[in-house]
């Protein structure tokens, strides 16, 4: 099963209300008509950071990509 | 997972949320790969996915699903990134990649590892 599919299963059995599933779909669509938060594109240099990790220590992208391919995701949070 | 380090890609995380304190030393060496805390939010910024969450999601949250984002990024930052994902090639570039609003759209992972394949 692919993850699109594992989430529309999900989805669907969850049940959520219409009250907020209506303010969330409004704030996804303010989002992508902004277009301010689009990402990077295809092709486009990824820029280049550092930030600690959870042991503290300091990583720096253009370090990894030194030594291979990098899957960088961005993600809200763990709640 | 596995199948991404058995190509030779690295795995990256990057999240606004402040680091986490409640992990032992044991257990933040267990996890297998770098979750990296944006306390200022200047990398999420910097791949355009930063945005300040709207004031009535921002009541969703704290009034229906308990959420205080202050709680876990900080004071006065109810800011979050596009959920995101991306595929970058030794040289910098972006080769795969998708990010978008609603949450529950994600990367498939075998878009990710035919990306990978594709770079080596």
């Amino acid at each position: 099963m692919s993850l699109k599919e594992k989430i529309e299963r999900f989805k669907a059995s969850r049940n959520r209300p219409a009250d907020i599933e209506s303010i969330l779909s409004k704030a996804v669509e303010g989002l992508r008509s902004a277009g301010t938060a689009a990402g990077l594109s295809m092709g486009e240099r990824a820029p280049d950071f550092s930030l600690p990790n959870q042991r503290g220590e300091t990583v720096r992208l253009s370090e990894r990509l030194a030594r291979g391919p990098v899957v960088l995701s961005f993600y809200r949070g763990v709640w | 997972m596995n199948t991404i380090r058995a190509l030779g890609a690295d795995l990256v995380a990057v999240s606004p949320e402040l680091p986490d304190n409640t992990l032992t030393m044991a257990e933040k060496h267990a996890i297998p790969i770098d979750i990296l805390s944006d306390t200022t939010s200047e990398v999420l910024k910097k791949y355009r996915l930063w945005f300040k969450v709207p004031s009535e999601v921002k009541a969703l949250y704290l009034d229906k699903f308990g959420i205080d984002l202050e709680k876990h990024n900080g004071a006065g930052r109810w800011e979050l990134p596009v959920p995101a994902t991306y595929v970058i090639d030794r040289n910098g570039i972006v080769l795969a990649g998708q990010a978008d609003p609603d949450y529950s759209i994600r990367m498939e992972p075998a878009d990710i590892v035919a990306a990978i394949r594709r770079s080596i």
